[in-house]
């Protein structure tokens, strides 16, 4: 999956990534918009800036999102 | 039923109430204060951990224990009884972050501010602005991001992306109201540093002089402490000033405003190396006891092809802007290839073009809808004539004795591999072409250069190449040291790093006073609620999003001056005004859900309430239907909506919204103020006979139970018995 920017997404799943913190499982199943993607190489590998309804912006692993096509 | 306000609440009031009274003379109270009210704050948002009842126990402790005056001791009893008698409560907020009250949401954060990594008080700058009150708009700005002018021209204002009036039209143009607010106050003399307190005693170094690394020194500073700022460039402002164009970014712009931080006393020690020319140990023999680094992402990736380490003229992009920002204004060739996708190639290729190059092009290697580039920034750059060659990979630099002639690319097709929803570029065999070329900047990405980190030996460095961290904090593994910025994300945005060098201030105060970490980034802070701007509903509906004036093509392409011209002012104080107050109106629906519902009027039509599947808004439409029975206003938690009477007129309004305003009546019998007409036929419609038999007068509740009792007693039927 490749983020863009404005794409609505769901953090579907906890990110098997290191830079998953304890904290952030409170986030899944939540909403929000990508705010920033990599804006260098589209790295899958690369922490995505992402708008979380409610619960402010924050970088993430790209394996716990899902775009939401309403 | 009687409200009980939320202890919690409560005791931040209490607590907010003591700390801004001025009653706290002493400065150790009001440290000691500040820091319960602040670890009171988080269990109210639900980001405390197991220790912050504890921790606050030992600080009311602390308070009590000190040779304080007769008030001081009956406030630190009165705070410790707050907190024995409902420990409970307490406990619950942090076991299940949530307040049954909702008391603890009064004051939450809209969309916006939430969105914001800065955690700016979006809604109440806007309205301040929308009042022409743009100094008190830049404190307000400045509680959260020392750099309100320089977010106002470059920030990637993710607060615009959750703003909700995108989902009646488009978002707010916060951006841009910053920065006009900042410039006005700054013009006038207006832009003030708040008052820092006194010197603690107690010094932090700061390693680079970007937008983290100042906006930590910014609040350390504000908190009484000592800081140097230790940067390897001659100018501060990190990527802001070397990696952003000049055209975007004026240099002033930065420069005045990093001069407002050293005004507070920072240090900042320019062409010093960390780990080469000064040392973790001179440092720490100085008596700096705490470091933050904020060291950025600047080492360029390599493209890994032939010829890229052959030739002068093969550049990485943040080698050439660093360059020019720094004063080298010679034109890096006359046809420029640059290679990337995203916004530093865009950067590079505009910058050529000022510089003289007659032909840039940027070559990417996927198509034009997966450029990772701001899409404003590509069609700028298109305008500029800019071109662009798209689903081309770079395959080898050309060219003889030290002169590029040309870059071999290579033709290629999106496919999507089995196993993957991504589409990869994969080359079309034979698609081999040649751009011509005397100057290649390569533009994949940076890294973080970790020379000179050698000292933060109990650091832990991702497999990124980046510091850990814990985000809530910035704490690195190592104590008293913490990071933020690029150097912790790698590549990312400027207000990213503002507000993690805010956070790592904070973070740095707890250090010092043995306060614990919160488990999770703290909720942005609202400190009051400033009454929304009133303006009709057909006004609030039909303002629109001013266009932004832009540069003339001609000069954009020759010079570097900013693109961006900015609104007039009329066009910012309307735009300020569309905002609609999301941090009043929480968007419950509960008003809806009661007018719909529970009266069947149904005369809402607030379809941006939802977030997932919003619907149309208007505004207008509520005076068709609404009968001022306040019903709405009376669900309203948070008195978003409103009810109100004023010169002979009963107005509901919503956040400052005029949705209805119908004339006040009043009693035929006795001149009682009486509900609208609609209202009444609507009672009327409810209680059919009562009506009848007084006679379609128009009375208060009162009089017409009155006389309809006595209508109903002196014609009631002769008892049959």
């Amino acid at each position: 999956m490749q983020f863009q920017k404005g794409q609505k997404v769901k953090v579907a799943r906890k990110s098997r990534d290191e830079a998953w913190e304890p904290y952030m499982d409170d986030f899944i199943g939540l909403h929000g918009y990508v705010t920033d993607p990599d804006t260098s190489i589209n790295d899958p590998d690369a922490l995505i800036e992402v708008s979380l309804e409610e619960k402010g912006t924050h970088r993430l692993p790209q394996d716990c999102l899902e775009q939401i096509v309403l | 039923m009687a409200t009980q306000t939320c202890p919690v609440r409560s005791t931040i009031v209490y607590l907010s109430d003591l700390t801004e009274s001025g009653v706290l003379t002493d400065p150790r109270e009001r440290r000691i204060c500040e820091q319960i009210l602040n670890l009171v704050e988080e269990i109210s948002e639900g980001a405390a951990g197991n220790d912050h009842l504890s921790a606050i126990d030992a600080l009311v402790e602390e308070y009590l224990d000190g040779k304080g005056s007769q008030k001081t001791r009956v406030n630190g009893d009165r705070l410790k009884q707050m907190l024995s008698e409902n420990r409970e409560v307490f406990e619950s907020h942090i076991a299940t972050r949530n307040c049954p009250s909702h008391d603890c949401g009064k004051l939450a954060p809209s969309p916006c501010q939430m969105a914001c990594p800065a955690g700016i008080d979006i809604p109440t700058y806007l309205t301040l602005i929308a009042k022409g009150e743009d100094a008190r708009a830049i404190e307000v700005i400045r509680r959260d991001n020392p750099f309100p002018w320089v977010c106002g021209l470059i920030c990637t204002r993710p607060c615009e992306m959750m703003c909700v009036r995108s989902r009646i039209d488009t978002p707010v143009s916060i951006k841009f109201l910053k920065a006009f607010a900042a410039e006005r106050a700054m013009s006038e003399g207006a832009y003030h540093n708040p008052e820092k307190k006194p010197f603690n005693g107690k010094k932090v170094c700061v390693i680079g002089a970007g937008p983290g690394g100042l906006t930590a020194a910014y609040y350390l500073a504000l908190m009484g402490y000592g800081v140097r700022v230790i940067e390897a460039l001659p100018v501060s402002g990190g990527m802001m000033m070397i990696g952003i164009p000049r055209y975007r970014l004026p240099r002033e712009v930065i420069d005045r405003e990093v001069a407002m931080i050293e005004d507070l006393g920072v240090e900042i020690s320019y062409n010093t190396r960390f780990g080469a020319d000064i040392t973790y140990e001179d440092m720490k023999a100085e008596g700096f006891e705490a470091f933050f680094i904020s060291i950025g992402a600047h080492r360029a990736l390599d493209l890994g092809i032939q010829g890229e380490k052959e030739f002068p003229k093969a550049l990485e992009a943040i080698g050439f802007l660093k360059d020019v920002a720094l004063g080298n204004h010679h034109a890096p060739g006359k046809q420029v290839v640059v290679i990337g996708g995203g916004n530093v190639a865009i950067d590079a290729a505009r910058t050529s073009l000022r510089l003289g190059a007659k032909k840039v092009t940027i070559a990417y290697r996927r198509s034009e809808d997966q450029m990772p580039a701001d899409i404003e920034e590509v069609e700028q750059a298109m305008e500029e004539g800019i071109e662009f060659s798209f689903l081309t990979i770079p395959k080898e630099i050309l060219g003889s004795e030290g002169r590029i002639t040309g870059l071999d690319c290579i033709k290629a097709e999106l496919i999507q591999k089995e196993g993957s929803d991504r589409l990869m570029p994969v080359p079309i065999p034979g698609g081999d072409f040649i751009l011509e070329a005397d100057a290649v900047i390569s533009a994949i990405g940076q890294y973080v250069d970790d020379k000179g980190m050698e000292a933060f030996d109990r650091m832990n460095w991702s497999r990124r190449g980046t510091i850990e961290v814990s985000h809530a904090s910035m704490e690195t593994a190592m104590p008293g040291v913490f990071a933020a910025g690029d150097a912790v994300s790698g590549p990312a945005t400027v207000i990213e790093a503002i507000g993690g060098g805010k956070r790592a201030a904070e973070a740095i105060d707890r250090y010092f006073n043995h306060i614990p970490q919160p488990r999770m980034p703290k909720i942005p802070v609202r400190h009051h609620r400033e009454p929304p701007v009133e303006m009709t509903a057909a006004r609030k509906m039909t303002l629109k999003r001013p266009s932004m004036p832009m540069l003339n093509v001609d000069r954009r392409r020759t010079t570097f001056q900013q693109v961006e011209l900015g609104y007039d002012e009329e066009s910012v104080r309307k735009e300020a005004g569309r905002c609609l107050r999301c941090d009043i109106c929480r968007r419950c629906g509960k008003c809806i859900e009661v007018c719909r519902d529970k009266m069947g009027i149904d005369a809402l039509q607030l379809g941006y309430l939802a977030f997932d599947h919003s619907t149309e808004t208007d505004f207008r439409t509520t005076e068709k239907k609404c009968i001022t029975c306040g019903a709405c206003a009376a669900n309203c938690e948070n008195q978003a909506i409103v009810l109100e009477e004023k010169d002979g007129h009963r107005n509901l309004k919503l956040c400052g919204t005029l949705l209805n305003s119908q004339a006040i009546l009043y009693c035929d019998h006795c001149r009682a103020v009486l509900p609208s007409a609609e209202y009444l036929a609507f009672i009327a419609r409810k209680t059919g006979d009562m009506v009848k038999k007084t006679q379609h007068r128009l009375l208060c509740d009162n009089c017409r139970r009155s006389l309809s009792a006595k209508i109903n007693v002196e014609t009631r039927p002769s008892d049959p018995k």
